[in-house]
């Protein structure tokens, strides 16, 4: 099976071939939007158009900074998407624990009713949830948005921690148990380390969700000092026309402490390759 | 002890789901809610009829199926062959580390912006036309997402670009978890690199793989920004969704109780999809 | 440490809640104008009129145009409206059927309003609803070098405007005469691009009652073949069926069409984005042989108040002062509108030579916009943008449009 230097060779030049025309497919559209982000809102719709030209300039990046709202809207995206994952992630650990490890009467009917939950579209849902929040006092509060988007990641989280977990062996757990440890302690000590790559990827999807979430949280908040950046770019949206240039660079600002976020949680990927192999 | 780990998550959805959804479905058993100043009255299932045997309907069915179908099958293969890629052993990890944030790219950005990006990008005026025409591939500029015969297959792109690194993300997650010896003992039986795949790496990742699937049907069954700020539904009913015919009947003809209606068959659908995962659950429990 | 967290923060927020306002009331004023205006000059006018009404604040709730509608619309139901509102004439027959709005009639009763100062009011079965404030017309928009090179005048008819269209159109350089956004999503270049041809010639979508006449209509039937003619000549940009009206000023401001029916509230805009553009305004065409006032299409900021105010009184107080000559001058001279108090003045009109140009065609012409106050004003849109489309692709005639229209939407004024 391992083949000649020449093969090797060969290999890697399609592996980089194949990474390269990916890259350009999930990158030269941001590319564009960078790009759009520096330039005239004169010359984004110019033709034939250019990625960079005479119209460069920082002015786009200056008026969203020198915006007081719109630094609060970054801080209020990032304290509830860092509480959302948080407590998604622990509720899910232990819900898709339950699934994947317990057979018991309802547990048919409880996957469905958790998966049934995240099918009514949320346009709908809109009104009579809005009146509920409004109900129990919450309206216009961090609380409000954390529990909406637990409420709505909490079904993916769990299905997919079920998953995770369900691929792992059993006889792992059952060893534990064998030596004294109670069902908590075989999670906590052996099934969640194991499972980090998972559960990151769970993580990097609950806060995704909560960062750009828009619907519900424009209905659940009244006041701009509880808004966050998703509404700081319909805010750029006018009724006659739009801020093309702010809207990007608004973007890209939000989405560059994502990416930083996500290189330095990527080692949780390869930590769980190493535990992954000490299983077998 | 199911319970005891179940009951946070429990209590939240009992909380804050069973009201609402009770909610929408009452509304989908009355004449007219919210916008009518008369009381409600009671039509047990004539909104159901209406809805199913109406045509707009159903062309919103077709083009959801379709856009939701072509949409989980493209994410699921560029999902996992991204994921194959930067698992190869070739590259060093730092190359790695810079491709796969370059990869997640289109995941972190908020979809009305990414609608209006694409918007920008499909412009008859745009930059995708100007490379097309320069490089010859296409006669003339072409309207992406104004031609009946186009817009449903650009709006079905866009939402393959947008929502395929979610599915990298798990099976990179995945692919951590097969064991090395696994694919050590295929190797000394003398299997192939795609022998290994199918035999080893698909099987491994088939709870993973199912889960993703169901939810990501759900998930774009439910699409609705980035179809509405793209065509509104339109050319001519080409793009029209179940979602955006749900919030035209909600928001822009008054009739909650029809978009509630509505609301219910999605839910079945889905349902009727969730069955096939929670059986396929219970075959992976034996 | 989670929890602690999660009540603290929850303790902020009442604290927050209770130190506001002992004495003063406080009235809730949603709208999307603020966005809108450049920063800080609306909080001055409401500053403006704290400082004449003492014990009374106003605080602003702002949103995205888009949504505004349907965030009322939930408020409404939730019992969390704002006090005052911003409206639109095409939402406010909807919130009205919600039973969200105060009858502004009574609240002017109440006060001993004396109303003939105002321009316009919007009534739903006799009674006042909303009050426009600051009105944006749509005439057309030329691009002079262009018309200049081809050494044609700005057109007044349908006929010369076509030939201009067509003399202006040049594919091979993507230059087109005019443009028409036709998109689903924001259906009001049916409002803005199609139906103003027809109320620019004296016609009418509606019959005597208020119901549709659509079906049968000879003055529609005409205006929508000729608009047919335009397309089917190739001088209208690409991308019609998905366009909206903030793609249209772009086209026009980067010299790809020469005329565009477009908002006077585009000036600031076009002037900003590109300097160099020399361009005029003028009426819309009429059909040949109509020499009556032309109708002009307009967008409104409209006023009005929530049902379940406490404040009535207070929050009539507010738009009293936005509607008086002081508040509507200041208010329309920011938002470079025409004002909805007949002698307030925005200092526009007197420095700006276009400005002048569009006041002396609206005070020429009548506002028409047939959409205000209509049931479902978007949807009645949208089902007339849908078959018109398909007529313009060719799979319908003409007489199928308009009756396929004429039933959609007396379903929906059922």
């Amino acid at each position: 099976m391992i083949g000649s230097r020449r093969q090797i060779r060969l290999r890697k030049a399609l592996i980089w071939l194949a990474l390269i025309l990916g890259a350009c497919f999930a990158g030269l559209p941001v590319l564009w939007m960078v790009s759009s982000s520096f330039k005239s809102n004169l010359e984004i719709f110019a033709y034939p158009p250019a990625l960079i030209d005479s119209s460069f300039s920082f002015k786009a990046y200056q008026e969203v900074l020198g915006n007081p709202e719109s630094l609060r809207f970054f801080f209020n995206s990032y304290l509830v998407a860092i509480l959302v994952t948080i407590c998604t992630v622990l509720t899910s650990i232990l819900a898709g624990y339950s699934f994947s490890r317990y057979n018991f009467r309802f547990k048919k009917a409880l996957n469905l009713i958790i998966i049934g939950v995240q099918s009514v579209p949320p346009i709908t849902l809109m009104i009579p949830y809005f009146g509920l929040i409004v109900w129990l006092g919450i309206y216009n509060s961090y609380l409000a948005l954390v529990l909406t988007y637990m409420v709505f990641t909490l079904s993916y989280a769990i299905i997919m921690m079920t998953g995770y977990f369900n691929t792992l062996p059993r006889d792992l757990d059952e060893a534990v148990m064998i030596d004294g440890g109670g069902s908590f302690v075989t999670l906590w000590r052996i099934l969640v380390p194991i499972s980090l790559p998972g559960i990151v990827a769970v993580g990097v999807y609950t806060f995704m969700l909560a960062w750009n979430e828009f619907l519900f949280a424009l209905t659940l908040t009244r006041t701009n000092d509880m808004r966050t950046v998703p509404i700081g770019i319909h805010l750029l949206m006018g009724q006659h026309s739009f801020e093309w240039n702010q809207m990007m660079a608004l973007s890209v600002l939000g989405s560059l402490p994502v990416l930083i976020l996500f290189l330095l949680f990527q080692r949780y990927f390869i930590a769980g390759m190493s535990a992954g192999s000490i299983k077998g | 002890m199911p319970y005891a780990y179940l009951s946070p998550t429990l209590l939240l959805l009992a909380a804050l789901t069973v009201l609402p959804i009770a909610t929408v479905f009452l509304y989908s058993l009355v004449d007219n809610v919210i916008v009518n100043p008369n009381p409600p009255n009671f039509v047990g299932l004539d909104n159901y009829e209406e809805v199913l045997t109406n045509r707009k309907f159903r062309g919103a069915l077709g083009n959801t199926l379709y856009f939701a179908l072509v949409s989980v099958v493209a994410h699921f293969i560029i999902g996992l062959s991204f994921a194959l890629l930067l698992n190869s052993r070739l590259l060093s990890a730092n190359v790695k580390a810079l491709f796969r944030v370059i990869y997640i790219l289109p995941w972190v950005f908020t979809a009305s912006i990414i609608a209006i990006l694409w918007r920008l990008l499909m412009n008859p005026h745009g930059v995708i036309n100007f490379l097309l025409l320069e490089f010859g591939l296409i006669p003339e500029l072409m309207e992406w997402l104004s031609d009946r015969d186009l817009a449903l297959n650009a709006v079905t792109f866009i939402n393959i670009w947008s929502g395929y690194p979610f599915y990298l993300v798990s099976f990179l997650a995945g692919l951590q978890g097969i064991p090395d010896d696994l694919y050590e003992a295929g190797r000394v039986d003398g299997g192939n690199g795609w022998q290994l795949f199918r035999h080893i790496t698909l099987p491994q990742l088939k709870p993973i793989i199912i889960s993703l699937a169901l939810l990501d049907f759900i998930w774009t069954v439910h699409q609705f920004t980035l179809i509405w700020m793209t065509t509104g539904g339109g050319p001519m009913r080409s793009t029209e969704v179940l979602s955006t015919y749900t919030y035209k009947a909600a928001f822009s003809s008054h009739e909650y109780s029809i978009a509630s209606t509505i609301a219910m068959v999605i839910l079945a659908i889905c349902t009727f999809v969730a069955i096939f995962y929670v059986r396929s659950q219970r075959m992976a429990d034996e | 440490m989670k929890k602690l967290a999660l009540a603290l923060m929850i303790a902020l927020l009442l604290v927050a809640g209770g130190v506001m306002a002992q004495d003063d009331v406080v009235l809730e004023f949603q709208q999307w104008w603020e966005p809108e205006l450049p920063e800080g000059s609306f909080r001055a006018i409401l500053d403006d009129f704290e400082a004449q009404n003492p014990g009374i604040r106003v605080e602003t709730i702002s949103g995205p145009y888009l949504t505004t509608k349907d965030q009322i619309i939930a408020s409404a139901a939730t019992g969390t409206m704002a006090d005052v509102v911003g409206l639109d004439g095409a939402w406010v027959n909807v919130l009205w059927k919600q039973g969200a709005l105060a009858s502004l009639t009574q609240a002017m009763m109440d006060a001993e309003y004396d109303d003939s100062e105002l321009a316009a009011q919007i009534r739903l079965a006799g009674e006042t609803y909303m009050i426009p404030i600051a009105n944006f017309i749509y005439p057309v928009f030329v691009n002079l070098d262009m018309l200049e090179a081809a050494g044609i005048d700005p057109p007044t008819t349908r006929a010369e405007f076509a030939a201009a269209a067509m003399a202006l159109t040049d594919p091979d350089n993507n230059v087109y005469g005019w443009a028409q956004p036709l998109s689903l999503e924001q259906p009001n270049g049916i409002q803005n691009d199609t139906m103003s041809w027809l109320w620019a010639s004296g016609g009418s979508m509606l019959d005597d009652m208020g119901m549709p006449h659509l079906a049968g209509n000879e003055a529609l039937a005409g205006t929508l073949e000729y608009l047919k003619s335009l397309h089917d000549a190739g001088v209208v940009a690409p991308g019609s069926f998905a366009m909206k009206e903030n793609e249209k000023v772009e086209e026009f401001v980067n010299g790809r069409v020469a005329m565009i029916v477009n908002t006077l509230a585009h000036f600031t805009l076009i002037r900003e984005r590109n300097p160099d553009l020399n361009f005029d305004i003028t009426a819309l065409p009429a059909a040949e042989g109509y020499d009556g006032p032309r109708g002009l299409p307009y967008a409104s900021w409209g006023i009005g108040i929530s049902a379940n105010t406490e404040h009535k009184a207070e929050a009539w107080k507010l738009i009293d002062y936005l509607t008086s000559v002081e508040g509507n001058t200041k208010l329309t001279s920011i938002a470079n509108a025409f004002p909805g108090n007949v002698n307030a003045t925005p200092d526009f009109i007197q420095t700006d030579p276009l400005f002048e140009t569009a006041f002396a065609i609206f005070q020429e012409g009548y506002l028409a916009n047939e959409f205000t106050g209509l049931p479902a004003a978007e949807e009645l849109m949208r089902q007339m943008a849908e078959p018109f489309q398909y007529y313009l692709e060719g799979d319908i005639d003409l007489d199928e449009l308009l009756e396929i229209a004429q039933e959609e939407w007396e379903a929906i004024f059922e």
